[in-house]
């Protein structure tokens, strides 16, 4: 019922769609052109055969660590508590183990968005930071960074 | 001249057959020059023939005509030449002229095996079955021991109807085949003898030929098709219905094999044949056919019951084409009722409960919510209740942004709204959402088109089309035929009429060749033994126009000529149009010239590519050498009726069950003022559709015209004027159109055709005729909007006389507010707004 799938120049379009609706933020072109670059660390979710979801991530190498950064991980509301949102991180997560060199993996949240913060928890995600005036256009503007560790 | 050489030319001369048929044209021309050297031979008929010939192969067609000619003018009575002027005809498609030549050459030489060879092909390609037939009996009287000897005449045979024949001789051949294990050829050839059985109507010969050579015939279904309707034929009701039950356990989708089993079963009630179906779909769970087959005979309880239960099944599958599938049943008013209902009270049990029935145990996964509400779109759009459907429609996208089949359908529903723009616009936005998918590519590049934007449509196409290619000319070179008509349709709309013509020229012409492509397949087909598809394929080229898209085509050419006959093109006016940027006469003079010039280069350096280019291939020397359309040349002509009506002809040969057919027939003969064909155009629509507003209107500007006209031949007069009283049902004109008014009270298409005879026959009735035409208070008046469109746009063009503006304002506000998103009657504000609208997707799919 619930398969992820390739985002593809073909379908990129569907991505923006996605985040479109799904997320208060826009994103750039440059967005756009690098998950097309980046395999597996970028996927659609697909339920019955219909997109409904995706998730996009990068390999951050500052501080002399290799940590994975989820871009964006999300689902259309009709799609919501389906298991939808587990599958996509558990990619991401084996993605990030099967690597072998990454220290951690880690988030962004606004700080009122109580159900992705009882989500990740679920996953074992700690609070690390919290980023004031992280977002530009919207309200609340704070961020918390959430981590969980690999090693 | 004696066409004899002494040894050594003789020698040399056989060396040049051989070169031509081993393809080595140089050497060819080498040694026929060798031979016409020698003064004494200069004039060497048969030599000069093989020197054309050679020639033409090498695509050059004027010197290897002119060769020929004159060697055949040396040597009448040599078969060489005559046979070597038939290739050259047959080359250039004269058929006709080839069998000639052919035919010259037997009178020379009645034995010549190759010559009768291709004789036959041209006969059977010219369909003269009887030539075919006769010069197939000489083939197997010379050559009775190869196969294709056997089976060619008894084809001719067969395909005369002279069955006994056919049968005797496809039963000598059968008998010195030796059996083996496994041959398909033969297997072939034996299901080729047993349709000639069951075609000749002795199905008990036909049975029996099945039952002795089952073992050695490899396909097992057609063996148990023809075994079942040939054991109904007979009577073997045991029999025929065993096969029958076969067949639906091999293939339980085929409604065939069901529909047959009924009749062989003779169930007479629905409620037999409904019992019937349920077996069956007890039996194989997974198959469509017979649960679909049993809602067509149930009604009421039991219907709603089965009609939900497939309905939830394919919702919960999330399968696209339910639609599809149920709209059969929607002919019925009551089950379009019920299934309305039912799909209403799931769609409400879904949205508040997750269920499509409130007792169901589970709850449903979202998608079959998204589903229920995408059938109701399409439910609402079927019935032309486009604010409905589009609300649901819309409900869909909110829901599942991503569903591509829901912008396609709301594209739809813009499209049947007669908003196109709108239209367009999402379907090119669901094209954005899966540039692979060649189908929604396909749909993006149609819209286009239906809002004349064929630059774009191209655009669109060439995602697809091969690289380095025009897509234009790639799909003129695919026989894309679906393109081509759209384009017509769009140039025709545009006032483009040549460039309109040149499509619908370009589409005649892929029939054209699919006519001429049967060819090659003559002597393959006997080589292979593909003999029942060999008929088949046959059977179809004859009827080959009766397809639908050379109707579409042919409508589109007619009216193209039609309007070039009411409104002809001189030259003049072409190019004032094209150069009128404000250039003065003098430069335009220039212009001109220069262009000309230009023009006349290109065409040289073209010509010159074409000659250059290698041309032992034939067939593309061939192609180079047809005249190119062009669109300029082809609205220049003195008789554009007569062009209209070869394109009319096929119609009336294969589409006369189609009113249209009849009714352009008579826009066609109207204008030629020929009244007998006038008269047989009519008689015929009338036996297909005597209500027909359009024929109605037709009827009565034939009558006017018969009457206006006082010098028609005295035995035309007469039969016009017995015809005409049987059309008038004999009453007067006057009566005639106030009572066809009348008797269709509830159809606008009726009432404004009767308002349209009615401002022909009384131009000054003009208060009545708007009276008839504005009128809008009809039952289902919101499934009409084309004739609402085509009534306000006749009172725009003052075709029922000067319409004060506020009458076709007060027409258009009414209409607006049936027909709120058709742009047709939308005021300058709204339609501001609309494309506001489409600018705004366009932002959308930027981002």
């Amino acid at each position: 019922m619930i398969e992820l799938g390739d985002i593809t120049p073909h379908n990129v379009k569907q991505l923006k769609k996605l985040n479109s609706v799904i997320f208060p933020v826009s994103y750039n072109e440059k967005f756009y052109k690098d998950v097309l670059t980046s395999g597996d660390y970028a996927k659609f979710a697909f339920y019955n055969d219909i997109i409904v979801g995706g998730v996009c991530c990068r390999v951050d190498s500052s501080d002399n660590r290799r940590r994975l950064y989820i871009m964006t991980l999300g689902c259309l509301a009709a799609y919501r508590c389906l298991g939808i949102g587990t599958v996509m991180l558990k990619h991401v997560l084996k993605l990030a183990e099967t690597d072998g060199h990454i220290d951690s993996v880690y988030l962004h949240v606004q700080i009122n968005n109580d159900t992705a913060m009882a989500f990740y928890k679920n996953f074992g995600f700690e609070v690390i930071e919290t980023k004031s005036s992280y977002y530009k256009r919207i309200e609340p503007s704070d961020a918390y960074v959430l981590e969980k560790k690999l090693k | 001249m004696p066409s004899q050489l002494p040894p050594k030319e003789n020698n040399l001369f056989k060396r040049v057959v051989k070169c031509y048929e081993q393809k080595q044209y140089k050497n060819g021309l080498k040694f026929a020059k060798q031979i016409l050297s020698t003064p004494k031979y200069a004039d060497h008929g048969e030599t000069l023939a093989m020197k054309g010939l050679i020639l033409n192969c090498l695509g050059k067609k004027e010197e290897a005509f002119d060769l020929v000619r004159r060697g055949l003018r040396n040597d009448l009575k040599s078969q060489v030449c005559w046979h070597v002027f038939g290739l050259l005809q047959r080359s250039e498609k004269k058929y006709d002229e080839a069998i000639k030549c052919y035919r010259n050459a037997l009178k020379w030489d009645k034995d010549n095996l190759q010559i009768l060879r291709d004789l036959s092909l041209l006969q059977i390609q010219m369909r003269d079955l009887e030539g075919y037939r006769d010069t197939r009996y000489q083939l197997l009287k010379l050559r009775p021991g190869q196969r294709a000897s056997w089976i060619g005449y008894s084809m001719a045979c067969h395909l005369l109807e002279d069955f006994d024949t056919a049968l005797a001789v496809l039963e000598e051949y059968r008998k010195t085949q030796e059996v083996k294990s496994y041959d398909y050829e033969f297997s072939e050839f034996l299901l080729y003898q047993n349709s000639v059985y069951r075609e000749a109507g002795r199905n008990k010969d036909c049975l029996e030929h099945l039952e002795k050579y089952e073992k050695q015939i490899c396909d097992q279904v057609s063996i148990m098709e023809v075994k079942a309707i040939v054991s109904y034929n007979l009577g073997l009701k045991d029999k025929a219905e065993k096969y029958y039950r076969q067949l639906i356990d091999r293939n339980p989708s085929n409604n065939d094999y069901y529909t047959g089993l009924v009749k062989v079963l003779e169930l007479s009630t629905d409620e037999m044949m409904a019992n019937l179906y349920s077996e069956f779909v007890e039996k194989y769970k997974y198959s469509h056919a017979p649960k679909l087959l049993r809602l067509q005979v149930t009604s009421g309880d039991t219907f709603k019951r089965y009609v939900g239960d497939y309905i939830k099944h394919a919702l919960r599958r999330g399968s696209p084409p339910l639609f599809l599938n149920i709209r059969p049943l929607l002919k019925d008013k009551t089950k379009a009722k019920i299934i309305e209902e039912l799909v209403l009270d799931y769609s409400h049990n879904l949205k508040n409960h997750s269920k499509l029935l409130t007792d169901d145990e589970n709850k449903e996964p979202p998608t079959t919510y998204l589903w229920t509400l995408f059938f109701l779109a399409q439910y609402y759009d079927h019935f032309r209740k486009l604010d409905v459907a589009m609300k649901y429609v819309e409900e869909v996208l909110d829901h599942t942004p991503t569903l591509i089949e829901g912008y396609t359908l709301q594209a739809k529903i813009y499209k049947h709204a007669d908003n196109l723009q709108l239209a367009a616009k999402l379907m090119d936005e669901a094209r954005s959402l899966d540039t692979a998918d060649r189908y929604i590519n396909s749909k993006s590049a149609k819209y286009q088109l239906k809002i004349d934007n064929i630059e774009k449509a191209e655009e669109t196409c060439a995602m697809f089309t091969r690289e380095g290619v025009s897509a234009i000319e790639n799909l003129n070179e695919m026989q894309c035929m679906w393109f081509q008509t759209e384009c017509a349709a769009s140039f025709l709309r545009q006032g483009k009429i040549g460039e309109a013509l040149k499509k619908c020229h370009e589409i005649d012409k892929h029939f054209t060749d699919i006519i001429e492509d049967q060819f090659d397949f003559h002597t393959y087909c006997m080589r292979k033994m593909t003999l029942k598809a060999y008929i088949s394929m046959l059977r179809m080229e004859d009827i080959l126009r009766s397809h639908p898209f050379y109707f579409k085509c042919a409508v589109l050419a007619i009216q193209a000529y039609v309007s070039l006959h009411d409104n002809p093109i001189t030259e003049t006016e072409e190019d004032t149009e094209v150069n009128s940027d404000g250039l003065t006469a003098k430069e335009l003079k220039k212009l001109k010239s220069k262009q000309r010039r230009a023009k006349k280069k290109a065409e040289l350096k073209e010509e010159k590519k074409a000659d250059s280019k290698d041309t032992n291939d034939k067939k593309k020397a061939d192609d180079n050498a047809e005249p190119k359309l062009d669109p300029k040349k082809l609205v220049q002509i003195p008789d554009p009726l007569d062009q209209a009506i070869k394109f009319l002809r096929p119609l009336q040969d294969w589409s006369a069950e189609t009113i249209d057919t009849h009714l352009y027939a008579f826009d066609i003969y109207y204008r030629k003022g020929k009244y007998l064909l006038m008269l047989q155009s009519l008689k015929r629509a009338r036996n297909i559709d005597s209500q027909n507003p359009q024929l109605h209107i037709n009827i009565v500007k034939f009558a006017l015209a018969v009457k206006a006209k006082a010098d028609l031949n005295k035995a035309v007069s007469q039969v016009v004027e017995t015809e005409l009283e049987v059309l008038l049902e004999g009453m007067k004109l006057q009566e005639f159109n106030d009572n066809f008014i009348e008797r269709n009270k509830n159809s606008i298409a009726h009432q404004s055709a009767g308002a349209e005879a009615l401002n022909i026959l009384n131009p000054s009735a003009s208060d009545r005729v708007l009276q008839l035409c504005c009128n809008l208070s009809y039952d289902h008046i919101e499934t009409e909007l084309p004739v609402c469109a085509k009534v306000y746009k006749n009172l725009q063009k003052d075709t029922f006389g000067k319409v004060p503006e506020s009458v076709i304002e007060t027409y258009r506000k009414s209409c607006s507010q049936l027909f709120p998103l058709a742009a047709v009657f939308q005021d300058n504000q709204t339609a501001s707004e609309t494309n506001e609208v489409v600018s705004s997707l366009s932002e959308l799919s930027v981002k």
